[in-house]
């Protein structure tokens, strides 16, 4: 079995931004659609929010860490 | 910073970088769903860490020696060039300008770029241009409208019909009715007199209380017809007609707020989608490559994508804003890069704006070649990446991608099938690779993803219905990468 890595929750993260659009298209009543600001919630969402978390998550859990100096330096 | 552009150049063709747009403006909803899915996909692929199997050497290639990446790649950067340069074709044609021309000058400077050693590290050179080539127009626009991108969308979502404006050329002037090759029919909800400037052969499908009839008219120069509620334009391909100003636009969405609104049940299409996108980013940047990115790396990779993602958010809200003529007959990518709303800058103003976003979709266009070259040279296994370095084969691809585009397709469709056949053939056995020493499994998984997808997709010809069905033949990628994980994971099950 593989071991859970930052890389790992950071894909875990950006995945549940993306499975969140298709929940909030599957909500009832046009959820979705209602205006909040002058945008709807699912531009909002998928506009806004999820693009910009998203660049967030990757920053901060998808780059490769550093590499650790050796002793000899 | 170099693999940074060249991640960003491989996914983000002036194909794909239109497609949101042209989404965004057929349906809200839609369109948000592919920029979100263009924009985090290439970070879920990134993010997840490389296997075991198909072990990339340090230098970045492969060393199981296996020439079916390397055709398989091949192959769809051949389709993606071919999306890239008929698209140029139909902005040509669209801006008044012969089609082959158009091509011709787009697959000249992609193949010198790609053939002339040293303009070939110029990737970052080339997005970068394109950025600024792109936003200034969009940052002009929004100043002369007066209005941020907020209060735009609010404006458009809340418009009770897309009309045609005064200013519009299909209003002042009048263009060829062949330019409006989009996928919506041309039927009318409200009586419209159509003039024909130049003359020539009017075919319409009338609709007479409940019978339908194929008419057909024969106009002279200035002659006008009018057509009523319900009645069908047909597609002639050498006639130019005016339209009436503010009357609904054929094709758009009768209202700001069915454009914006959620479609209940699109889901299966949606998963379709991303499934095509994920195993395509899979194949396109990570197949036998390792990509190690820093965290300035991920930071430009992510804030390049996103800035696309909200340009054209921001593109889309004021085309749809001041030339909800884009809409007729269903939107096509080309009509994008024309200027919207010319009446609001001078002429000299507006020709430098037209320019700068014809130079933005070129420079994205050489961008995306030099960043697929060295994508697929990296990829060789056996002649230390001679494939990207070899004049006559990219002479041949160019060539080839540009006979190709002299007919009208449709660049985004295109796109999918590269990305989607690519993606089966390649994207399960890079995102689970199996053990060292049986790189024929992940070729074997290859072949039968692609035969899986291949049949679905042929199953497009007669067209796609709804459900599952429906969904995987519009979606291949569906049908073609639990395929091939499948036997991936049948195999691994066997040793």
């Amino acid at each position: 079995m593989r071991p859970v890595t930052h890389r790992t929750a950071g894909v875990v993260l950006l995945s549940l931004l993306l499975v969140g659009f298709l929940l909030l298209g599957a909500l009832p009543n046009q959820v979705s659609s209602i205006r909040v600001g002058g945008l709807s919630v699912l531009w909002w969402y998928g506009g806004v929010l999820a693009p910009v978390i998203g660049v967030l998550v990757a920053i901060r859990w998808l780059a490769d860490p550093l590499p650790t100096p050796s002793r000899d330096e | 910073m170099t693999s940074v552009a060249r991640i960003l150049a491989v996914w983000l063709t002036p194909a794909v970088l239109l497609a949101v747009p042209a989404a965004l403006a057929a349906s809200a909803p839609d369109g948000l769903w592919l920029g979100l899915t263009v924009c985090l996909v290439p970070l879920v692929i990134l993010g997840l860490a490389a296997g075991s199997g198909a072990a990339p050497a340090d230098d970045g290639r492969t060393t199981d020696g296996s020439l079916f990446p390397v055709v398989t790649l091949l192959l769809a950067v051949g389709v993606l060039l071919w999306a890239n340069i008929a698209l140029a074709g139909d902005v040509a044609v669209w801006l008044g300008v012969p089609r082959w021309q158009g091509i011709a000058v787009t697959a000249t400077l992609g193949w010198l770029l790609t053939a002339w050693r040293p303009l070939r590290r110029t990737a970052p050179l080339l997005l970068s241009i394109a950025l600024i080539a792109a936003v200034v127009p969009l940052l002009q626009i929004g100043w002369a409208s007066g209005l941020g991108p907020i209060a735009g969308w609010d404006r458009v979502a809340t418009q009770p019909s897309f009309r045609f404006p005064p200013s519009s050329l299909w209003v002042t002037t009048g263009r060829e009715l062949a330019a409006a090759r989009g996928r919506a029919p041309l039927v009318f909800d409200e009586v419209h007199r159509l003039t024909a400037p130049a003359g020539g052969v009017l075919r319409a499908r009338t609709l007479d209380g409940s019978r339908l009839a194929e008419i057909e008219w024969t106009l002279s120069p200035g002659q006008t017809v009018t057509l009523r509620a319900g009645d069908e334009l047909s597609r002639s391909p050498s006639l130019r007609l005016r339209f009436e100003a503010d009357k609904h636009v054929p094709g758009a969405p009768s209202s700001g707020m069915a454009w914006a609104e959620d479609r209940p049940r699109r889901w299966l299409g949606r998963v379709g989608l991303l499934v095509t996108l994920l195993v395509g980013a899979a194949a396109l940047l990570r197949a036998g490559l390792s990509v190690r990115l820093s965290r300035d790396g991920v930071g430009f990779v992510a804030g390049g994508l996103l800035a696309a993602f909200v340009w054209a958010q921001g593109w889309t809200v004021y085309s749809m804003l001041h030339a909800p003529d884009v809409l007729l007959g269903g939107i096509t990518l080309d009509r994008l890069l024309e200027l919207p709303a010319p009446a609001l800058f001078a002429e000299t103003w507006r020709r430098a704006l037209q320019g700068a976003l014809l130079v933005a979709a070129l420079a994205a266009f050489l961008a995306s070649s030099v960043a697929l070259r060295e994508r697929l040279g990296a990829l060789d296994p056996t002649g230390g990446g001679e494939i990207g370095r070899d004049p006559g084969l990219w002479a041949g691809l160019f060539g080839g991608a540009a006979l190709a585009s002299l007919w009208p397709v449709d660049p985004w469709g295109l796109t999918l099938l590269a990305l989607g056949g690519a993606g089966c053939a390649l994207g399960p056995a890079t995102l689970a690779p199996p053990r060292p020493g049986h790189a024929a499994l992940a070729t074997t998984a290859g072949v039968v993803g692609l035969i899986v997808f291949a049949t679905a997709a042929a199953a497009q010809v007669r067209g796609a219905g709804g459900g599952l069905l429906g969904a995987v033949v519009a979606y291949p990628a569906l049908a073609g990468a639990p395929a091939a994980a499948l036997v991936l994971w049948l195999g691994r099950g066997r040793r």
